[in-house]
């Protein structure tokens, strides 16, 4: 297909309405982007980008069917009148979640699979291959199981398998949402070279002032399925609503000046002089089986009366594996795990679930019920609450989470960012004292991850609240404590200020300074604590 | 993500069998074994299966889970099914025989008197029946945990399959694995809720209903994992042409050896059958003499 001079991609006064839906998922969209640009589509969780994804790769009306108007031409031609594999030939596709698009089961066969369905030599696949892993700096994974690798290197062999495929024109849907701060920025630095070396590169994400930083040369905001905003970088930072979307700490500081403070009191305090103690990690080693290396390694920690926990670390750290201990989940290869005071290996899960609230990664391993309200009601009845405290719980749950309207809608019908908020609702309804939250705000636009996360730091009921996290911003605004691990060991446990002081500790962690954590460690002397920019905007003048 | 059986390079004998020859083989086994009935060909086929198990040089750690689920479908099949209710000794075993306790017999302590018509036929053929489930697992346990994952849908193809049924089989052989790999999780995230599977109690709809938490969940990410396949697949042009698979497969002069023995099994075992009429269902008489 091709016309080389036509613009890689045209959009056309673009509509569309999916057949099990009645509101146009897009609205007359219209854009256009030229060769060697990065194009930044941002909104909240359900605006359309993702449909917008859809249409331009093809799954839209392939995979996906509806009601279309409007037209997309790649190269001059419209989209809608090539097949799927002479699309996928030009246009790469990296999905949300890498996990969802790798096929293969070792790196090298799924980098490879793309060239094998165009039924290319061998020789050649094979060159291509080790070409786009050398691309991508993965070679050394080359013949590692997919299974095995982590969420960054994930990221990084869907990459590669689009790229081998000499596309020219690159989507990415929400690009960053499983990685680390240091593998995101990695991973935003390899699309900046790409689009430098004449790709067009289009990126779908809700972290807006990461994909900033590598200076994108058109910016669109969509909300409610139509533009709102197209334009530059720094007319976007002016032209948005800075509450919706995350923007660099300083813009959101100096446009936050005119507006009312914001009202924040989180419930949970830290008594020093009265350290009592919930959950005890006591020298425990852990690994899933006898030839695997230790995934946790001497872990001595404590979760106290007060605490507001963010655990950090990179992929596979062992967050989640150690957050599972304090739950019983799993149990120490080695030390003890003591959940107020008795050793887990004795208690079940059922019994530590009336004491630790447990939010799984995916809502989709847990939802069930035929409607909200009775998915919110199985944690509470398993625990053999009475039927008005669960009624209670239920309503004060669902309103946390800012969906009350949703209590009759089957769970399973919600958008992605609904069936999180619910999982969440869920273990909520259930009122345990101490409740973690394993990446509570992935797949959530900004806005609704504030609010919830505002609502439960601010909710009574809690003796502490542990989450862990890739945002360092969510760490420095909601948590009294920091944890960090790396490899496997906690290398830092402190108060934010204390533990993020060390930038060159942060770097080395995989963790990066953000603009935020600058703007608060500049006004430190003055504040004494780390605050969000709305509030800092107030505090400095 | 699917995922796949956990394979590891053993280096052993089975490691250096083509992939293709060992389906070949497996598949003319199960077929032999399912025609005949007599311990004549079965315990030869039964020390054969042996020999070829131990040729994969797995560990029991390994395997167990695998074997924990055979055991299950043996025990249903040979004790509850020819053992207890004679069911699957039907139209094998003829009908009559030798009944091992023609008057009953009393259960100590409860002094119960039950009458029990197990013969020393339908004993025998539990034995025969063992020998060949116990071969014919004894062959396919084997594979998922010797097999190269990347060999899958070339293997399949190398069988003369077309591309989209032998990826089609690739696909169905890892989504065993992570289909137990999504219960599991799910499992551990009801737990959290503090759902016990082991207080599931009631009748069979309420049994079923209490089990909606795992099945649901479960379920739902399977038609969803299929959908993101799917997708991912259409994205690389899958089925758009004649595919190259990169996983190279050679026959050795073993493994043509291998096929021919697979070849002699299996028509030796047909003209057995139907030329020489041998093969069917009898009990030695030194089986009989020591229970009559």
């Amino acid at each position: 297909m091709s016309n080389q001079s036509e613009s890689p991609i045209i959009v056309t006064d673009l509509s569309f309405r999916y057949n099990s839906r009645s509101d146009l998922a897009l609205n007359k969209v219209s854009f256009s982007v030229n060769p060697g640009e990065v194009l930044l589509i941002a909104g909240s969780s359900g605006c359309g980008k993702t449909t917008l994804m859809r249409c331009i790769n093809g799954l839209i009306p392939n995979a996906y069917q509806g009601d279309v108007e409007g037209d997309i031409t790649l190269f001059g031609q419209s989209v809608f009148d090539l097949e799927m594999s002479e699309i996928s030939q030009t246009v790469g596709t990296i999905l949300q979640d890498p996990e969802r698009q790798i096929l293969g089961t070792y790196v090298l066969n799924d980098v490879a699979f793309g060239l094998e369905s165009l039924g290319m030599p061998r020789d050649q696949i094979l060159s291509r291959v080790d070409q786009a892993l050398d691309r991508m700096g993965i070679l050394h994974l080359r013949d590692r199981e997919t299974f095995g690798t982590s969420g960054g290197e994930k990221q990084k062999i869907a990459l590669a398998g689009v790229l081998a495929m000499n596309p020219r024109i690159l989507l990415l849907d929400e690009p960053l949402a499983s990685l680390d701060p240091a593998s995101a920025h990695e991973a935003l630095q390899i699309f900046r070279q790409l689009a430098d070396e004449g790709l067009t590169v289009m990126i779908v994400e809700h972290r807006v002032e990461d994909v900033l930083a590598i200076h994108p040369e058109r910016v669109i905001y969509m909300d409610e399925g139509r533009i709102t905003y197209a334009g530059d970088r720094n007319g976007l930072l002016q032209a948005v609503d800075y509450t919706r979307i995350k923007l660099p700490a300083e813009i959101v500081m100096d446009r936050a000046r005119s507006d009312p403070p914001p009202k924040f009191e989180p419930i949970l305090k830290q008594d020093p002089q009265h350290v009592d103690e919930l959950v005890k990690f006591d020298h425990v080693h852990f690994r899933y089986d006898e030839e695997l290396p230790f995934v946790l390694d001497d872990i001595n920690f404590s979760i106290n009366h007060g605490d507001v926990i963010a655990i950090l670390g990179h992929n596979g750290s062992g967050k989640t594996t150690m957050v599972k201990h304090a739950l019983g989940l799993l149990k120490p290869t080695r030390g003890e795990v003591y959940l107020e005071g008795k050793s887990t290996r004795s208690m079940t899960v059922a019994a530590a679930a009336k004491s630790v609230g447990y939010v799984f990664q995916s809502p989709s391993q847990m939802l069930f019920a035929p409607t909200v309200a009775e998915e919110l009601a199985f944690g509470p009845t398993n625990l053999g609450m009475a039927k008005a405290d669960i009624k209670n719980n239920i309503q004060w749950a669902i309103e946390t989470v800012n969906l009350e309207e949703e209590l009759d809608t089957p769970p399973l019908a919600l958008s992605f960012g609904q069936q999180k908020r619910i999982s969440i609702a869920a273990v909520l309804s259930m009122r345990s004292r101490i409740l973690m939250m394993d990446e509570p705000t992935a797949g959530q636009d900004y806005w609704n991850y504030r609010t919830f996360m505002d609502a439960i730091l601010q909710m009574p009921g809690f003796d502490a609240i542990a989450f862990i996290t890739h945002d360092l911003d969510l760490a420095l605004i909601y948590a009294n404590r920091i944890v960090i691990l790396y490899d496997g060991r906690i290398v830092a446990d402190g108060p934010p200020e204390a533990v993020l002081a060390d930038e060159e500790r942060l770097i080395h962690c995989r963790i990066l300074p953000t603009s935020l954590l600058s703007l608060n460690k500049l006004h430190l002397p003055a504040t004494g604590s780390f605050y969000r920019a709305e509030t800092l905007a107030h505090m400095i003048g | 993500m699917l995922i796949s059986w956990r394979y590891k390079f053993r280096n052993s004998i089975m490691d250096r069998i083509d992939p293709r020859s060992r389906w070949i083989f497996s598949f003319a086994f199960l077929i032999s074994a399912t025609m005949v009935w007599s311990a004549n060909f079965l315990f030869p086929l039964f020390i054969i299966a042996l020999i070829w198990y131990a040729f994969g040089q797995t560990r029991w750690k390994e395997t167990r889970r695998g074997w924990f689920l055979v055991s299950i479908m043996l025990f249903s099949m040979i004790v509850i099914n020819t053992i207890i209710t004679g069911g699957g000794a039907g139209g094998v075993v003829p009908p009559g025989g030798h009944v091992l306790w023609p008057n009953g017999f009393t259960v100590p302590v409860v002094n119960w008197h039950i009458y029990f018509g197990l013969t020393v036929e339908r004993i025998w053929f539990a034995l025969c029946q063992l020998m060949r489930l116990g071969g014919v697992s004894l062959i396919f346990v084997l594979i998922p945990y010797t097999m190269d994952p990347r060999a899958y849908g070339a293997t399949f193809r190398g069988l003369a399959m077309p591309d989209s049924v032998a990826y089609t089989m690739e696909l169905a052989f890892r989504f065993i694995p992570t289909l137990a790999r999504d219960l599991s999780v799910t499992l551990d995230a009801q737990k959290a809720r503090g759902y016990e599977l082991e207080k599931v109690k009631g009748g069979i709809f309420k049994k079923i209903a209490r089990i909606a938490p795992l099945l649901v969940p479960v379920t739902m990410n399977a038609i969803i994992a299929s959908e993101d396949v799917a997708n991912a697949m259409d994205l690389r042009c899958f089925g758009q042409a004649k595919r190259t698979w990169i996983y190279e497969l050679n026959f050795h002069r073993w493994d043509h050896m291998l096929n021919a023995v697979s070849v002699l099994m299996l028509v030796g075992i047909i003209l057995a059958v139907y030329v020489f009429k041998l093969g069917g269902f009898w009990v030695p008489e030194w089986f009989m003499q020591l229970f009559v």
